[in-house]
């Protein structure tokens, strides 16, 4: 056991701070997201752990956490096709032909062409299989028809993809097949759909008789189901794995409250530090959780379910945390914005019920790790082995 | 970075969990809490191990380890629900640094140590027949009385003491004091880590065994998810004491936040388990007869030893804001 950096990783990370601090300006600007994307993908800090063959450094996940963690220390925005690195390109890595992943995986880190996930239905969320987008072979190519939903950045994307049913006549696991489609091609229809906090970062995609080429399938027909694990999997360490945080840093909501706490009355005082501490403990619970991901991660071990728990306490110290620095800003924690003009806080408020349903809801990766990780039975499932 | 145990802490956690074995816990446990008998290992064996003086230096005759090592040993301890706890042995060995004497009693059991916190009942009075105690700023040690109380669980031999007028043995040992409290509460806490982590197989297991309305129980969420979030909390608890455990041994700067973090999820987590496997098991669970209570006592007692949840929180929440701002 060893928290400081080896020789390896501390040159690493002073290479990413040289490079984070000269290029501060430019990559602060949030209304260029793919410009700053290709900046850091030029100076070889985007997809740090993908093979070199698919555009990647063939680094390490510790050189991914370390660019990570720099560029949260400086407190940079996010890169834009986050769901593309974590999430579509590792799919395509694992399933694509060579002709897909010279085509996509490259363009994709540079932000050249941003990526969006079709997974959701209106009436298949947490029941994913239960899907019914269709597809339907025809003279080599297939023709989509349905509606996918919760499609984040698809209002902007290039290229998603897609699950979709290839065969009704089998138990609903085993008819599904996964594409890669073109977001611009004729019969797409993106809908942006306004979240509770105000904000439009996912939508409605309507496929009306899309036409994707056979080859732009992602492994055999009726595989879908196992190659949307693979996307899956990789959505968990995305997702509170790896030591990052959900919702607002610890650390910046303690230095919110010290400088509100003084304004309270000693009784509320007592009350807030006990909120905090909890809040904070549950924090570097998760936080320290996620490093030991990386270090299993570190040595070629794959994310287990188990590391859907980091989600799972992540999200709960971040809605808890969220909420005391509510409460803190008295009076002005009754309306959006406060008397000083900022609204961080109450605009925060209205993200974290979100947080607690994307990327799989508390409930069903409670499930998840009840059987998968702790061996209880299975939940009983009314339409097991029935075709759609 | 590496977070996690080395194939040395593994073998030191195996050979631990052989010696323990012969505790005969949970047996133990209620066999003590029916007052016919010693807690198990008890100080003899439990010196004769070894274990005990792990974090002692081996001038003294001690193990030359590290707080980690001991940790290790300290969560296998707490699944069997050893007394006494290693806590007290942690302790001392920081406390008794500069006095090559009593560290190498310590080490070899003819100095039977406990440490007095306040002027409540102390952790592991009963057998113990030297106490530390920190006394207008200045470390003392020496005999004293003890009164047995009624426990909750037995086997934290908890009594109160009576210090006689004991020579200082360091003045000014504030700062002394608060290191080796901070090193108790990181083996306080991985001891809780053990029991709360047992809790949660043998709620699991009965899950699993458990039929209503034609299914084994731990099918329906109910139960399911309240099983999980042990598991999620036992998780986020061992990270917590390995860190704790690290940073006594490698970085003295984190160890009051990590310290009191490892204290407060321990008391918390360790209480959650026990009343969720109780919950779990219905009636059978709320019997005498069933060992669930065994290990709901030692969460109803171990909250309250080395300060309380809410002091814990409260530390962590006064250097989140030290440190942030």
């Amino acid at each position: 056991m060893d928290f400081d950096d080896t020789p390896d990783e501390a040159a690493w990370r002073t290479e990413v701070r040289s490079f984070l601090d000269h290029n501060q300006d430019r990559l602060s600007v949030r209304t260029n997201d793919r410009a700053r994307q290709a900046l850091l993908y030029d100076a070889g800090f985007v997809g740090v752990t993908w093979p070199i063959e698919a555009g990647g450094r063939g680094g390490t996940p510790m050189q991914q956490a370390i660019v990570d963690q720099e560029m949260s220390r400086l407190g940079l925005p996010g890169l834009i096709n986050l769901i593309g690195i974590g999430m579509c390109g590792p799919t395509v890595i694992l399933h694509g032909s060579d002709d897909q992943k010279q085509r996509y995986l490259q363009r994709l880190l540079r932000a050249d062409d941003l990526w969006c996930q079709l997974f959701s239905e209106p009436s298949a969320g947490s029941d994913l299989a239960a899907l019914r987008t269709r597809a339907v072979r025809e003279n080599g190519a297939w023709r989509i028809t349905g509606q996918k939903v919760w499609t984040t950045l698809a209002h902007l994307a290039d290229y998603g993809i897609l699950l979709a049913r290839t065969d009704p006549d089998v138990p609903k696991h085993r008819g599904l097949t996964m594409f890669v489609v073109d977001m611009k091609a004729p019969g797409v229809t993106v809908r942006p759909l306004r979240q509770m906090n105000g904000d439009a970062h996912f939508n409605e995609v309507f496929f009306d008789d899309v036409v994707i080429p056979d080859a732009e399938r992602l492994g055999e027909p009726g595989d879908g189901w196992t190659v949307a694990l693979t996307t899956l999997m990789n959505e968990r360490l995305s997702l509170g794995g790896g030591g990052t945080t959900i919702g607002p840093k610890p650390e910046t909501v303690a230095r919110h409250l010290a400088g509100h706490i003084g304004a309270l009355p000693a009784d509320r005082q007592a009350l807030a530090r006990q909120e905090l501490g909890r809040g904070y403990v549950a924090a570097l619970g998760a936080r320290y959780t996620g490093y030991r991901q990386l270090s299993k991660l570190s040595r070629g071990e794959f994310p287990g379910p188990e590391a859907s728990a980091g989600k799972l306490s992540g999200t709960r110290s971040a809605r808890d945390l969220t909420d005391l620095a509510v409460r803190v800003l008295g009076g002005d924690a009754r309306v959006a914005v406060s008397r000083d003009g900022t609204g961080t806080w109450q605009t925060m408020q209205a993200v974290m019920p979100g947080m607690a349903i994307a990327g799989g809801s508390d409930q069903v990766l409670r499930n998840i790790i009840g059987e998968r990780v702790l061996g209880l039975p299975a939940e009983p499932r009314a339409d097991k082995g029935v075709p759609r | 970075m590496n977070f996690d145990l080395d194939q040395e802490h593994r073998d030191l956690a195996a050979a631990a969990a052989e010696f323990l074995a012969t505790a005969e816990a949970p047996q133990a446990a209620r066999a003590a809490l029916d007052g016919d008998a010693a807690i198990r290992p008890g100080r003899a064996e439990l010196v004769k191990s070894g274990f005990a003086a792990i974090t002692i230096p081996e001038s003294a005759g001690g193990g030359g380890g590290s707080v980690l090592h001991l940790a290790v040993v300290a969560e296998q301890a707490g699944r069997v629900l050893a007394g006494p706890s290693l806590t007290g042995f942690a302790r001392a060995a920081v406390l008794l640094d500069g006095d090559p004497d009593r560290l190498a009693g310590l080490a070899d059991g003819s100095l039977a140590v406990a440490v007095a916190d306040d002027t409540g009942p102390v952790l592991d009075a009963i057998g113990a027949d030297t106490f530390l105690a920190l006394r207008s700023g200045a470390l003392t040690c020496g005999p004293g009385q003890v009164t047995a109380r009624e426990p909750i669980d037995a086997t934290r031999a908890l009594g109160d003491v009576t210090l006689g007028d004991n020579p200082p043995l360091v003045r000014d040992a504030a700062a002394l004091w608060q290191r080796a409290e901070r090193v108790g509460r990181t083996i306080l806490a991985a001891e809780g880590l053990g029991t709360a982590a047992r809790l949660l197989e043998i709620g699991v297991e009965y899950a699993k065994e458990r039929q209503a309305f034609g299914r084994p129980i731990g099918s329906y969420q109910a139960i399911k998810h309240m099983l999980v979030d042990v598991y999620v909390a036992v998780e986020q608890l061992r990270s917590l004491v390995w860190w704790a455990a690290w940073a006594a041994d490698h970085s003295p700067a984190e160890l009051p936040l990590a310290a009191a973090a490892a204290k407060a999820a321990a008391a918390t987590t360790l209480e959650q388990a026990a009343e969720t496997v109780i919950q779990v098991h219905g009636g059978i669970g709320f019997t005498w007869e069933h060992d669930a209570h065994l290990y709901w006592r030692r969460a109803k007692v171990d909250r309250f030893l080395l300060g309380d949840d809410i002091a814990a929180f409260d530390e962590v929440a006064r250097l989140a804001m030290e440190q942030a701002s």
